[in-house]
């Protein structure tokens, strides 16, 4: 059993810590004191517990660096490890949270606030919209799926796979039809995927298709787009190949990877198996310039084979 | 998907010739949702041939008719036919490494080394290949250590070092077990430095001397001293400097050495010196090698067994001096293979500024035409400050604009890219000089000025192409 005075401590230190004690944290620290007595000298700890002294606090000037530009390939905390540098070699595989040490059970304050950062990205990367202007100044035009707003984005998938009637009637009037390819880009779930990428990939993609003589049509932007929707997109422009390029969704590593999924006369309601897709294309993955080539190579293929997907082998 | 390819590995030295084949297992690591990333997964040897005495013409010469015979017979030996072979080199090493020897080699053997180059390897390259073909460089990658490799053969001590799996330095000795030959129980041969070496420690050999076990054994440690002293554990004598071949350099002091492979002939009187007669192949190898193991400094290292001893500079030849470029590249198919290609560097400091970038080109590519015409030429750079669509335009454009004459010559235009931007780049160089100009750009290769590279027939459905990067010179 807890006594009476032993629940009164805990909740003065609880109040401590939580520092909501106000102006009468006094009488609290007075009671830790009296706690401490048998606790040897300098020893600032309670039953075990850690107790903040608010007098010891001292503001320091400076900031923390950008947890964000921390490269997580490169940071190596465990202390005392056997072999530190055997590690470090192995981390250079792989961008992993691993070798990051510990602060008893728990993470250290870095690791800690990298790791809420990268899921701050992530979410970011999914709940704002592609900058207007990146997309005005890539000579795209924009239109629209069936969802007025990311939240029905996200929670009606199947309204972004279809586009709404003005985005059909744009299309129409703007594109170049019958193009043996038809590019478009969309955000997906990622909106800094398409910033980050589509000035390297798209151009990249357009040179390769032109050293191979492969003609192509207006590329254009989708909003609130998800995968399906260039399945009507093909039908529309009655295009050979479809090929999108849209925001992956983010993971903790990285919020800004791009795929292009790619289809050989695509209609509505095919099976997903006849997409060939092209994913991980980020700074740190596949350089977006090579990817945007390599996908040029690849529609090549599916020209040639007259199949994608499953259909063909790369 | 597997793939395996035959490369055929010979070497013919100044005292042997060998040949091996070998069969190199490439395969896309990526899953298909990514881009391909073929490498080479397994290098196993799968014929190796009996070792015969270089035929000579002169000490000098080599007697090409005869070593092609004996290549062929080990072909049929083996069931291989030239045409089975997509990869290989043949390397000439030792004194009989000239160019003269070479091009008669090249042409005796083109029926059937066909599409695989015919090289001469300096000291340096003989030094690495025998160290890749002992697994000094695997050791040193597996157990993160500095491990060097000694290749004691007949005429010299190849050592090379690796870190990591990453090659730190060559040198080259005259130490070797046919420094000092004999016949009928008598020295019939001193090599100079080597009776020079005896003398300055009061030693007195001559030639016609009775072959005395207890002297050449005392000559033995001293070479084995020699040893110590270039893989830096003991410190160097005044004489020591004198031992480099061609007046060579020593390794560099660091990092230091943690472990130790033999290979060549003399290894295999060091790892098994039992059951050997002192003068049975009528020199003092088996010595050199007693010596070596009973150093009181070598037979305290940590020493791995190596994966090749007598084989290992032509196992190294084979096996290890192919490597397959990135897996998005371009290339024009027609142009391919192509041989010996010297390589224009553009260093580091040069590709950050486009004029620099330029000059760089423009200024070496005068050294290319040794009779006033330009030669066939690659152009190599590591491309790390060029990754984005805009720069790789940028990069087109000096390339095109440095690489005029090349364009307006009748080779094709090659480059060599470190970073993985091969693809965008000769797809950016094929649409400005409008597919009217064979351009061949492949990267994740490294390539150095100095170094020729071959580029093989394509693999893996065309994703990549095999590259043999020869370093004739690697200390300078």
């Amino acid at each position: 059993m807890v006594s009476e005075n032993d629940l009164k401590n805990i909740i003065a230190q609880v109040l401590n810590e939580m520092n909501l004690s106000g102006g009468s944290d006094q009488r609290p620290s007075e009671e830790i004191k009296t706690n401490s007595e048998s606790a040897p000298p300098n020893e600032e700890t309670t039953k075990g517990k850690f107790v903040p002294d608010p007098s010891k606090n001292v503001v320091e000037d400076g900031c923390w660096d950008d947890v964000a530009a921390v490269s997580l390939q490169k940071q190596y905390l465990v202390e005392n490890p056997v072999n530190g540098e055997a590690f470090y070699d192995l981390k250079q595989f792989a961008p992993c949270r691993l070798g990051i040490g510990k602060a008893g059970a728990r993470y250290k304050t870095d690791p800690q606030l990298q790791f809420r950062a990268a899921h701050s990205a992530a979410q970011d990367a999914v709940f704002s919209d592609v900058d207007q202007d990146f997309v005005d100044n890539m000579g795209l035009f924009t239109v629209q799926t069936m969802c007025d707003s990311k939240d029905t984005y996200l929670t009606r998938p199947d309204l972004g796979r279809k586009l709404s009637e003005e985005a059909v009637a744009t299309i129409k009037e703007k594109c170049k039809m019958n193009p043996t390819v038809q590019i478009y880009v969309s955000d997906g779930l990622s909106s800094a995927a398409i910033a980050a990428n589509v000035g390297d990939v798209l151009p990249a993609l357009e040179q390769g298709l032109k050293s191979y003589g492969i003609d192509y049509g207006t590329p254009f932007f989708v909003k609130y787009g998800r995968v399906g929707v260039e399945d009507q997109i093909s039908e529309i422009t009655k295009c050979d190949v479809v090929c999108v390029l849209i925001g992956e969704r983010p993971g903790l590593i990285t919020a800004t990877s791009m795929s292009a999924y790619i289809a050989y006369k695509a209609t509505v309601g095919m099976p997903e198996a006849r997409r060939t897709v092209l994913s991980n294309i980020h700074k740190e993955g596949t350089n977006p310039a090579e990817a945007g080539a390599h996908i040029a190579d690849i529609i090549k293929k599916i020209l040639d084979n007259k199949a994608s997907g499953t259909d063909l082998k790369l | 998907m597997q793939e395996t390819i035959l490369s055929a590995g010979i070497d013919i030295g100044t005292s042997t010739t060998q040949l091996i084949f070998s069969r190199i297992t490439i395969e896309n690591l990526a899953s298909s949702y990514n881009v391909p990333r073929v490498s080479i997964i397994d290098k196993e040897v799968i014929y190796r041939s009996n070792i015969y005495f270089t035929p000579l013409k002169s000490q000098r010469e080599i007697d090409s008719e005869k070593v092609a015979g004996i290549i062929i017979d080990e072909y049929k030996r083996a069931g291989i036919s030239p045409s089975d072979l997509k990869t290989g080199a043949v390397i000439i090493t030792g004194e009989t490494a000239r160019k003269e020897n070479a091009d008669v080699v090249l042409s005796s053997l083109s029926n059937m080394a066909g599409d695989f180059v015919v090289a001469t390897a300096g000291p340096d390259l003989e030094s690495v290949l025998s160290a890749k073909g002992a697994g000094a460089d695997v050791l040193s990658e597996e157990n993160r250590e500095v491990v060097a490799n000694v290749d004691i053969g007949g005429g010299t001590s190849n050592i090379a070092f690796f870190y990591k799996g990453i090659l730190k330095g060559v040198c080259c000795l005259d130490i070797g077990g046919r420094l000092i030959k004999i016949e009928n129980n008598k020295i019939s041969y001193i090599f100079p430095s080597i009776k020079e070496l005896a003398n300055n420690h009061g030693i007195s050999i001559n030639v016609g001397d009775r072959a005395d076990e207890a002297v050449l054994s005392k000559v033995c440690d001293l070479m084995a001293d020699q040893l110590a002293m270039a893989l830096h554990f003991s410190k160097p004598d005044d004489f020591h400097r004198k031992l480099y071949t061609n007046d060579g350099k020593p390794l560099p002091d660091e990092p230091k050495i943690q472990a130790i492979t033999y290979s060549g002939g003399v290894a295999d009187c060091i790892y098994s010196p039992e059951n050997k007669e002192t003068f049975m192949y009528g020199d003092i190898g088996v010595l050199l090698g007693r010596a070596v193991k009973r150093h009181s400094v070598l037979s305290n290292l940590k020493t791995y067994v190596a994966k090749e001893t007598i084989r290992a500079t032509v196992v190294g030849a084979g096996s290890h001096t192919t490597n397959v470029s990135g897996s998005t590249i371009s290339y024009d198919r027609k142009k391919l293979p192509i041989k010996n290609i010297p390589v224009l560097k553009v260093g580091r400091d040069e590709e950050m500024n486009a004029g620099a970038f330029e000059k760089a080109i423009t200024s070496k590519i005068e050294l290319y035409k040794p009779e006033g015409e330009l030669e066939q030429v690659a152009i190599a750079f590591s491309g790390e400050f060029h990754t984005g669509f805009k720069e790789i335009q940028e990069l087109a454009d000096i390339l095109i604009k440095a690489g005029d004459e090349i364009i307006k010559g009748a080779y094709p235009l090659i480059v060599l890219v470190e970073n993985d931007i091969a693809k965008a780049l000769g797809n950016a160089l094929n649409v400005k000089l409008e597919r009217k100009k064979e351009v061949i750009c492949i990267d994740c290769i490294y390539a150095s000025d100095g170094d020729y590279i071959d580029i093989g027939e394509p693999l893996s459905e065309g994703r990549v192409v095999p590259v043999v990067t020869k370093t004739l010179i690697f200390n300078r």
